[in-house]
């Protein structure tokens, strides 16, 4: 079992290397590269310039970049959203308002799509099914930021009932909870369905097994026997849709944070692939890797926390 | 029914005698086999086609793939045909404008009452009702229904179905070219991931042992990659372009597919016919054609179907982000990120290719549903 | 054995699945049986052929789209047909148990085996120590070594001999007076089952137990039943104490299934059954068996025989026993079969 995450730990450090070796070659090799670039004062170019290292040969450069991230977390200075400035103070100053949004998602999703899912599992075939079935592909189907634009438009156009896009300068807690209202459904209507589709098709499967009509059969009432072996049962391959459910919060609160304007790191990282500010960029991709990484880790770990097939393991199978 | 053999009940005693005589031929049997011999994919064709969602949504994507190769032919515009005079006029399509929906109208907000009657910028009869009068901050303003069509001087009998854009372009005319490259986006990148995966995990599952190991632990490498971070980072090596986002969708898009398909060689492996096949000296290449492969068609094409809709996700996520094909070609992600921007002002501009993207997402997602329940029947022996 | 008290009746019951690809499957098509108390009575046939849902519908745990059409489960002085979900609640378990095919995916995967026991024991008001001193005697009392530290355990941690011993267990947790096993050990190992087959006949007299056993193995009939039914396309074709069935079958499918029985001597000549079961979404002429019968008369195919008696306790639906059908006998091997089952029997006596 510890060689087994020890295995995984070193999988996942592997994983990084390959994504900041990426990372580089990309900054140097990309096309508009920021070295030739007109807009950037030649303070910091120079600025750049030495702290790139750019007249030694390219592998001591990329030795240079690695050590800078490795020992100082240096990934560099911002050169167009904020010039001069630590891309790292640029991203930690954002991080909290996407942890929220994207926590919040979460929060909402998860429970909802349980609860949809076990009623429409309950209510198999039944009208209430088919419409939580039909909702479900539609959640699916639709990319978040269409819900997005459908949302802003209905609820700040038509109905004004939220801002339109994040109030930056909120300064009660109720203009913030307001201003997050509409991305956080934007962003959790996908996981949810997800979840919701995942646990349907679990319960089902768990509801005809033959440990419920043992469960029936030694005297449990059916909703005894639901909750005590077909709903826990279902419970533990839901945390296989949990990782692709948070990496996907995490890549669709780029769009939706530029939609609504939030100031997060999603919207920061769209703005900074579209201004050119490589340094950023890389920082920020490499924030997303470390967070996903990192996700995918724990719910690993506590997977085989949850299950005892994986947790005591081999048996006598 | 019970009866005794020594007191039968008059009327079975009665039964001709001509009843009991051996039957030789049995006619059921033969129809027993025949329904049998029927082969696994036609079987799951026809339980395709009797599945009622199944079909519509094929006949909508056959519906809006028509649209996309036809509409930017027929339209009468060109898809970069700019008109900056005519530059985000409404929606206007003939019968439906009698109904007032589409009807190439816009209200106008704010205007000074004069403003209204001065025929250089509001041309006889473009002003259509005065809807209410007001007093801003001691200004007299008024809202008025204005016919765009006539005040930006657009031809008689010229339509443009979904309106056109901030540069005056059709917009039904983009949308469907636009269709017509997310749409090729996807299908190439969809089959080179089905060829690259196939075959990778063909070496892999066939050749087993260290080609295996090796081939897979690459695999694994590659699949921790974050999906985004990894096609983002070469959107922004390759650029944007339609070829990037294919190549960028490409790299490691495959290996679930390659995982699948050596999955399936590893289950098929040990099966009796496969090892019959090789002991006879069937040569390797038979026997992946003819006898593995035929064997993992089902899970990989509908695996194939779920990859059509993300790929079609991926290209207008990447739009959204910045990193989309280079203008002015469309897709539908451009179209739709570019609406988004005056989504307030012109809603249709977003209307059209939001309800487009999630049509076309839905109908592959319910094929692919429907395909998977197709080709997969166990659901439906689980009756008892 | 037939002057014995009648515990459960079943009559003319029909039950019937509704699907949407095949529409409405008549599973089980009008089946009548009694279970005398202490005695073991098989129900015989191929899968599908109705064995399971009659019980399941005698326990009142259909699938969803199973739905008794008609007829009487006797019991107790009620009909279990239309029993309500509460009175159903009373019997299963403490007055009929069930025993599975499967011990593995009878048993939660994810449960420890002693919660499994006493779950239902502190629902019925036991107390949780009370409860464990139960699960253990029982896991004792169907062979499980050190069960003290067994009811720790998670299924997966057990062979599968051992998963369905629990399972006899949790099935016999409130003392019912009958048992329901449902082919348990077709998933077992050869060697496995026999000491299974001890197990459920040492539980029987041990605890006075009237049981119904469904099987496809003649050979476990063989070992474990008093009486036998005969199921065929949701019907019993043939009914009788087991000397009856055994040595004198009527019925061309009893034939069947007794020539495709393996034993000593007719090693690699087992004769299968041609043909597959009819499909019971159709509605069937005549008898079902008519179509995969080498010996089908004309009138198989144009009307359903009733059931002839042969004995008090031996009946056959089969048009052979019409007095002016052709007198068409088992297979010489067969009956070369039959007599030496015989002689092993005498034998043994």
């Amino acid at each position: 079992m510890f060689k087994y995450f020890l295995k995984r730990f070193a999988a996942m450090l592997v994983t990084l290397f390959l994504i900041l070796t990426l990372s580089f070659w990309v900054i140097r090799l990309m096309p508009l590269s920021i070295f030739e670039n007109p807009d950037i004062s030649p303070e910091i170019q120079q600025k750049l310039e030495e702290k790139m290292h750019l007249h030694e040969p390219m592998v001591v450069q990329f030795g240079y970049f690695i050590s800078g991230v490795l020992t100082r977390g240096d990934f560099g200075t911002s050169v167009k959203i904020r010039p001069g400035m630590d891309v790292l103070e640029i991203i930690w100053e954002r991080v909290p308002t996407t942890m929220i949004l994207n926590a919040a998602s979460l929060i909402l999703a998860i429970p909802l799509g349980i609860l949809a899912g076990t009623i429409a599992a309950l209510k198999r075939g039944k009208m209430t099914d088919n419409l939580i079935s039909f909702l479900i592909v539609i959640f699916i189907s639709v990319p978040s930021f269409v819900f997005a634009s459908l949302l802003q438009y209905l609820f700040t156009l038509q109905w004004p009932v939220f801002p339109t896009l994040y109030l930056t300068h909120a300064s009660t807690t109720g203009q913030i909870v307001a201003s997050m209202v509409l991305p956080v459904i934007a962003l959790s209507l996908g996981p949810l369905a997800t979840i919701a589709r995942y646990l349907r098709g679990e319960l089902i499967e768990s509801l005809s097994s033959e440990y419920m009509l043992l469960a029936r059969t030694k005297g449990l009432t059916r909703g005894e026997a639901v909750v005590a072996h077909a709903f826990r049962n279902s419970l533990v391959p839901i945390a296989n849709t949990i990782i692709p459910l948070i990496t996907g919060i995490m890549g669709g609160s780029l769009v939706i944070e530029k939609i609504f304007a939030v100031p997060g790191i999603g919207g920061l990282l769209v703005d900074s692939i579209m201004a050119g500010d490589h340094f950023l960029t890389v920082a920020l991709l490499m924030m997303y890797s470390v967070t996903s990484l990192l996700t995918i880790f724990i719910i690993d770990v506590s997977y085989g926390i949850i299950d005892p097939r994986i947790r005591i393991g081999g048996g006598q199978e | 029914m019970i009866v005794d053999r020594d007191h039968l009940p008059q009327e079975l005693a009665d039964l001709p005698e001509e009843l009991f005589v051996r039957v030789k031929d049995r006619p059921e049997m033969d129809q027993v086999s025949k329904v049998r011999a029927d082969s696994f994919y036609m079987d799951a064709f026809r339980r395709l086609m009797k599945n009622r969602v199944s079909v519509l949504s094929i006949c909508v994507v056959l519906l809006i793939i028509a649209l996309a190769l036809l509409v930017p032919q027929i339209s009468g515009y060109g898809y970069t045909e700019q008109n900056v005079k005519l530059k985000n006029i409404p929606p206007r399509i003939p019968v439906l404008e009698k109904l007032g929906i589409a009807d190439g109208t816009r209200t106008v907000i704010g205007v000074k009452p004069s403003a209204l009657n001065n025929t250089s910028r509001y041309p006889e009869g473009s002003v259509l009702k005065v809807l209410r009068t007001y007093t801003v901050s001691g200004k007299e303003a008024c809202d008025a229904l204005v016919d765009m069509y006539v005040f930006a001087g657009v031809p008689e009998g010229k339509y443009y179905f979904f309106g056109t854009d901030y540069l005056g372009r059709d917009i039904m005319t983009r949308l469907f070219k636009g269709t017509q490259i997310s749409l090729l986006i996807a299908f190439i990148s969809v089959i080179t991931n089905l060829i690259i995966g196939v075959v990778y995990g063909s070496v892999a599952g066939f050749y087993g042992g260290t080609v295996d190991i090796v081939l897979s632990h690459l695999a694994e490498v590659l699949d921790g990659l974050p999906y985004i971070v990894v096609t983002i980072l070469f959107m922004l090596l390759l650029g944007s372009g339609m070829f990037s986002i294919i190549l960028s969708l490409t790299i490691t898009g495959w290996i679930g597919t390659a995982r699948l398909t050596r999955a399936q060689y590893y289950r098929f492996k040990g099966r009796e016919y496969v090892l019959a096949a090789r002991s006879l000296g069937v040569p390797d290449r038979n026997l992946i054609f003819r006898h593995i492969l035929p064997n993992a068609i089902g899970p990989l094409i509908t695996r194939t179907m779920i990859a059509v809709p993300s790929a079609i996700f991926s290209e207008s996520f990447l739009a959204y982000i910045g990193l989309g094909i280079k203008p002015p070609e469309p897709s539908i992600g451009v179209l739709l990120s570019s609406g988004q921007s005056v989504l307030l002002q012109y809603p249709y501009q977003t209307l059209f290719p939001a309800i487009l993207i999630s049509v076309l997402m839905v109908a592959f997602n319910m094929l692919a549903n429907g395909l998977r329940d197709a080709l997969d029947p166990s659901e439906r022996g689980r009756l008892q | 054995m037939m002057d014995s008290e009648v515990l459960l009746s079943v009559e003319d019951l029909v039950v019937s699945f509704s699907s949407r690809d095949e529409g409405l499957v008549h599973a089980v098509r009008g089946v009548s049986f009694k279970l005398h108390r202490g005695e073991t009575l098989a129900v015989v046939g191929e899968s599908g052929s109705g064995k399971s849902v009659t019980m399941k519908a005698v326990m009142g745990i259909l699938s969803a789209n199973g739905r008794v059409e008609s007829g009487k489960i006797l019991y107790d002085g009620l009909d279990l047909a239309k029993a309500t979900e509460e009175q159903m609640h009373k019997i299963r378990g403490c007055r009929i148990g069930m025993v599975f095919q499967d011990p593995l995916s009878a048993l939660d995967p994810i449960m420890k085996i002693g919660n499994q026991i006493t779950e239902v024991l502190k629902k019925r008001g036991m107390s949780s120590a009370e409860a464990t001193r139960k699960a253990i005697s029982l896991l004792r009392d169907v062979g499980i070594d050190e069960p003290e530290r067994r009811i720790e355990q998670y299924p997966f941690q057990f062979s599968g001999g051992m998963r369905q011993r629990i399972v006899i267990a949790i099935a016999l947790a409130g003392d019912p007076e009958i048992l329901i096993c449902d082919e348990p050990t077709t998933a077992l190992d050869v060697t496995v089952q026999a000491r299974i087959l001890e197990l459920i006949k040492e539980l029987q007299q041990k605890r006075g137990l009237s049981e119904v056993f469904i099987t496809h193995d003649m050979g476990v009939v063989a070992q474990m039943a008093d009486r036998i039914e005969v199921m065929y396309a949701g019907k019993i074709v043939e009914k009788g104490t087991t000397e009856e069935i055994f040595f004198h079958p009527a019925h061309p499918y009893t034939w069947a299934l007794l020539g495709s029985m393996p034993d000593m001597e007719t090693r690699g000549r087992l004769e299968a059954i041609p043909g597959a079961p009819p499909d019971m979404s159709q509605e069937i002429h005549g008898d079902a068996f008519a179509p995969r019968n080498p010996y089908a008369l004309a009138i198989d195919f144009e009307r359903e025989p009733p059931l002839f008696r042969l004995s008090e306790t031996h009946m056959a639906a089969t048009w052979l026993l019409h007095p002016k059908a052709p007198r068409i006998e088992m297979s010489e091997s067969l009956r070369e079969r039959i007599r030496r089952m015989k002689e092993a029997a005498d034998e043994q006596h």
